[in-house]
């Protein structure tokens, strides 16, 4: 078996309101997966129907092999997945060494607690009461939390969310070195940057819905899309005298929107070689992730508009 | 074959299963000792009251319990109060703390069996009141020469059942709750007004409209439990049979409410 995760039709809703709806996806083992999306756009309900906290209304979920929804294989399956929640969750009084220690003591094979405390960057707060913890060290102990139980699946629900960006590079290389070592990752995230710097697959979502389900690198067709070139216009340069189309002019900066950038790059390079043009500020930008993302939500968002008016 | 290796297993899994309520009973215990005021509202407090009253009021005879020094009287009642304090109170705000702050549904997530959460609470609770009544009964006993119980198998069943449904009533009280800020004063309100009309300061007179009130009460049946397993008033059978049932049906009716109610995350905004 090759999938970790399976979810088919998944529905759930408090009241009238439809936290998640129709949704599918899969998840192979050893990959890092990423629901991406705004605010109470469905992505905690859907990893919390995942872990088995949360009742579906209907679909079929798969968590290795076996339906979370049952009760008989929640524990079998606690034994295997490790949780991290979007919440802070840590007893302010306990050493570091003691929440790992109690929380280990729950799983057959736990990870040593010294590599934890190495893994997660608290080697020299080991012995250091919880309290005493900045925001961003509780923070990596809740991972630590998450990983202590040496989980097949671990769910991260906004692992970054609150940290300084040095201690969010250091839990980049944490999910990293976890998938290496043959961890599956289920991660959700408003973060594009970290999306993209981790997950292999993502789902977009919108309004309890995917948007848009694929690979992170060819998201939306952006691999294979437009490029945008932008360059200061030459003095004494008129924009209809450049060997290409341009899409627009705004003041002296010249935009070109092209899917042949190497074809209007060479053109564009080789005129002013010859003329002798210095191009300032050459830059030559593929849509990135977080413009297919706002485009996404922003035509649900006019849908549903649509729809309630 | 298959039956013997399934009993192989199913009795690693009941090992595993104790070793894990050994575990986390451990874990308890060290959470209520570290969080100083559980410690200090439980143990404390019944402990320096029972010097103080003793101090002050203690040789005072009271003629409604056939002429006891009223320290006699206050032993028990500090016994019962220990047991309130650490299976209501200090259990009740424990458990809004820990489901507001996210703690409860952690530990759902984790492979900790709910059970085993309940028992090893269960036992730690009762051994913050074993500790206690320790106390009490020797600072009572060397402070103030007052005699130990009469029965103790009969304190000690007061003491269990009394843990038992003074916990229920914590977690149901739990959870009507709202929120952190509320759980400290809520209930302790709702305790020391409890203890009041059950007389724990000062003893009700029999039959009055105080003490028939409080008989519908859990509080004062637990008192009167404690009472009789040190032969108060003097002559008494050790065995509250009557005063043990209503604690008992109390328990029975919180845990319903429990069952119902209880909540293992913080409530949505």
């Amino acid at each position: 078996m090759t999938l970790a995760l399976r979810v088919n039709n998944l529905a759930k809703s408090y009241g009238n309101l439809k936290a998640i709806d129709d949704v599918s996806f899969d998840v192979e083992r050893g990959e890092i997966f990423a629901l991406l999306g705004p605010n109470g756009a469905g992505k905690t309900t859907c990893i919390e129907v995942l872990e088995g906290f949360l009742r579906r209304d209907s679909g079929a979920v798969e968590v290795l092999g076996v339906d979370p929804g049952e009760r008989r294989h929640l524990r079998w399956l606690r034994e295997r997945v490790g949780v991290v929640l979007q919440e802070l969750a840590v007893e302010s009084f306990f050493t570091v060494r003691q929440v790992l220690e109690r929380n280990a003591g729950f799983y057959p094979n736990p990870r040593p607690i010294d590599e934890v405390i190495e893994l997660v960057g608290l080697s020299e707060k080991g012995d250091a009461k919880v309290k005493r913890l900045s925001g961003g060290q509780q923070r990596r102990l809740d991972i630590g939390l998450g990983i202590v139980g040496n989980p097949e699946l671990l769910f991260l629900d906004e692992p970054t969310t609150g940290l300084d960006p040095a201690a969010r590079r250091t839990t980049w290389d944490l999910i990293r070195l976890l998938s290496s070592e043959g961890t599956t990752v289920l991660m959700s995230s408003h973060y594009m940057d970290e999306v993209e710097a981790l997950a292999q697959r993502v789902a977009v979502l919108s309004h309890g819905q995917i948007a848009a389900l694929g690979p992170t690198a060819s998201l939306g067709g952006r691999n294979d899309g437009e490029v945008t070139i932008r360059f200061m216009l030459p003095a004494n340069v008129a924009a209809k005298d450049l060997p290409i189309t341009t899409s627009g002019v705004e003041g002296d900066i010249v935009e070109v929107k092209t899917r042949e950038e190497v074809l209007t790059l060479h053109a564009l390079t080789g005129w002013a070689i010859a003329n002798n043009f210095v191009l300032e500020g050459l830059t030559v930008a593929r849509e990135t992730l977080e413009d297919i993302y706002l485009s996404l939500t922003r035509q649900d968002r006019e849908e549903t508009s649509t729809r309630t008016t | 074959m298959t039956s013997t290796q399934d009993n192989i297993v199913t009795r690693k899994n009941w090992l595993h299963d104790v070793r894990l309520v050994i575990h986390q009973t451990k874990f308890e215990q060290l959470f209520f000792w570290l969080n100083r005021v559980g410690a200090i509202f439980t143990v404390g407090f019944s402990v320096v009251f029972l010097v103080l009253l003793g101090a002050s009021a203690g040789n005072q005879r009271v003629a409604s319990l056939g002429g006891i020094r009223l320290v006699q009287y206050y032993v028990p009642g500090f016994i019962a109060y220990g047991v309130m304090a650490a299976g209501f109170t200090t259990l009740a705000i424990t458990i809004v703390v820990r489901r507001e702050t996210g703690l409860l549904k952690r530990l759902r997530l984790s492979p900790l069996p709910a059970w085993v959460l309940i028992a090893s609470i269960f036992i730690s609770t009762t051994i913050v009141a074993l500790v206690q009544t320790f106390l009490l009964l020797v600072i009572g006993r060397f402070g103030y020469h007052v005699n130990f119980p009469t029965s103790w198998s009969a304190m000690f069943i007061a003491i269990l059942l009394g843990i038992m449904s003074f916990s229920a009533m914590g977690v149901a009280i739990s959870s009507v709750v709202p929120n952190q800020e509320a759980a400290g004063p809520v209930t302790s309100i709702v305790f020391f007004v409890l203890l009041f009309l059950a007389g724990l300061w000062f003893p009700l007179p029999p039959g009055s409209g105080l003490a028939k009130f409080s008989n519908y009460l859990p509080v004062r049946h637990l008192m009167i439990a404690m009472d009789r397993s040190f032969e108060i008033p003097k002559g008494v059978s050790p065995w509250a049979w009557h005063d043990l049932l209503v604690i008992g049906l109390w328990g029975v009716g919180a845990t319903l409410v429990s069952l119902r109610r209880f909540r293992w995350s913080p409530r949505r905004t």
